[in-house]
């Protein structure tokens, strides 16, 4: 067995599924099985929010150690149900190594158009904002607030700037829209709107998967995630801070909280 | 009424999102019928009188049991239902007020918020712990009997 390429596909498959947004213990589960095809006496993987390492040791040969870290994390489903699938089956014997490595290597992003995307940024907070108490005026505030942010993520995306301003920015459109449908339908409940409006962008699936790391044993990822999460929730408080601040400022008196 | 309109705008909202984290086509729909389930129940107990965070863990209860059987009926990873059949009622409102308050100086609502987020968070990470476990027992006793 080449050891080595055992090894560097299973931190292929690793590294995407922990780009993807999988949990610590599944990404680790994963790679173990990829592992455990080798047959050596010790296989061991390990998964650190922001790195990944496997080893494979046999009294025979020389341990081969793979090390991996990892930069940029979102949610992507697709890989993560392509990557385990494509496990199962070289688990299962089906596919050769060769294969699945090329297919790991080969796997695309992107499923839907820009134009898909764009919508359910709008559906997103037009949908939450009955959850929240809004009713029909909310409803369509929501779905504007939507309009602002699928604009400038689109924008954000194409000059390649950072999530953590990416999230400010959009934050500060939202609210800066939200204050000014207030302003022009003053019966509107402006936090609903607010709140549904971040909805895309708030960490509220990563503090609860931070949460089930911990409670798991994942002691370290379960920690950075509880970071992360709380990086993001700043990003997007700093951003509705300053939009609801400078409209109030530039318009003195005329909408208040 | 509002528990119905509560749940459609769930079920559409929860589309929205499974196409924002690429889940493929196939899978959407149930996706967004966990999500509604879920975002039901949650409203449903709010208007019984159950506390906010009784009320998150009783439909997150419900939102794992529907990602499991859907996970099992559509052979995919739970992860694909449950991450977004979660959303409604996972606390990211609770997350932006913490530290919203913290920015206006309001020591009494940061602290509010943030006991109250993270109480939310782990009653829905356990429920989410109790239904896997229930899973595992179940495939672990049908192993040992075959």
């Amino acid at each position: 067995m080449d050891y080595r390429l055992i090894a560097d596909t299973a931190i292929l498959a690793g590294e995407i599924m922990l780009r993807s947004g999988a949990e610590t213990y599944r990404v680790e589960d994963t790679m173990k099985h990829i592992l455990d095809t080798a047959g050596a006496e010790k296989t061991e993987a390990i998964v650190m929010l922001t790195g990944i390492i496997v080893t494979i040791n046999d009294p025979g040969a020389d341990a081969v150690t793979v090390m991996r870290r990892i930069r940029d994390r979102g949610t992507n489903m697709n890989r993560i149900v392509e990557v385990n699938e494509i496990s199962r089956k070289y688990c299962a014997g089906e596919v050769s190594l060769e294969e699945i490595r090329q297919k790991l290597e080969s796997m695309k992003g992107h499923r839907y158009s820009t134009w898909m995307y764009n919508l359910a940024t709008v559906l997103v907070p037009a949908g939450f904002a009955p959850l929240f108490g809004g009713g029909i005026a909310e409803i369509a505030a929501s779905a504007v607030t939507g309009v602002v942010s699928a604009v400038l993520i689109t924008a954000g995306k194409k000059t390649g700037i950072g999530s953590f301003i990416l999230n400010m920015l959009c934050s500060v459109g939202i609210a800066v829209t939200a204050v000014l449908l207030k302003a022009w339908h003053p019966a509107l409940n402006m936090d609903t709107v607010i709140i549904s409006g971040i909805m895309p962008l708030v960490p509220g699936v990563a503090i609860t998967n931070a949460i089930r790391d911990t409670l798991r044993g994942d002691y370290i990822s379960g920690g950075a995630r509880v970071l992360e999460a709380f990086v993001t929730a700043a990003s997007v408080a700093i951003g509705i801070g300053a939009g609801i601040a400078s409209v109030s400022m530039l318009w003195r008196g005329g909408v208040l909280l | 009424m509002e528990v119905l309109l509560g749940a459609a705008g769930c079920f559409a909202a929860v589309i929205g999102y499974s196409i924002l984290v690429e889940t493929p086509g196939k899978y959407i729909l149930q996706a967004g019928a966990a999500g509604a389930g879920g975002a039901g129940v949650y409203i449903c107990c709010l208007q019984l009188g159950l506390g906010t965070v009784f009320a998150t863990f009783l439909s997150a209860l419900v939102i794992a049991l529907l990602a499991h059987t859907f996970a099992r009926i559509f052979k995919a990873p739970v992860t694909v239902f449950l991450i977004a059949g979660i959303l409604p009622t996972v606390p990211g409102a609770g997350m932006y007020r913490i530290v919203y308050y913290m920015i206006l100086n309001d020591r009494s609502q940061t602290a509010y918020y943030l006991l109250q987020t993270l109480e939310i968070a782990g009653v829905i990470a356990l429920a989410v712990f109790i239904v896997d476990a229930l899973f595992r027992l179940h495939v672990n006793i049908r192993k040992k009997g075959a």
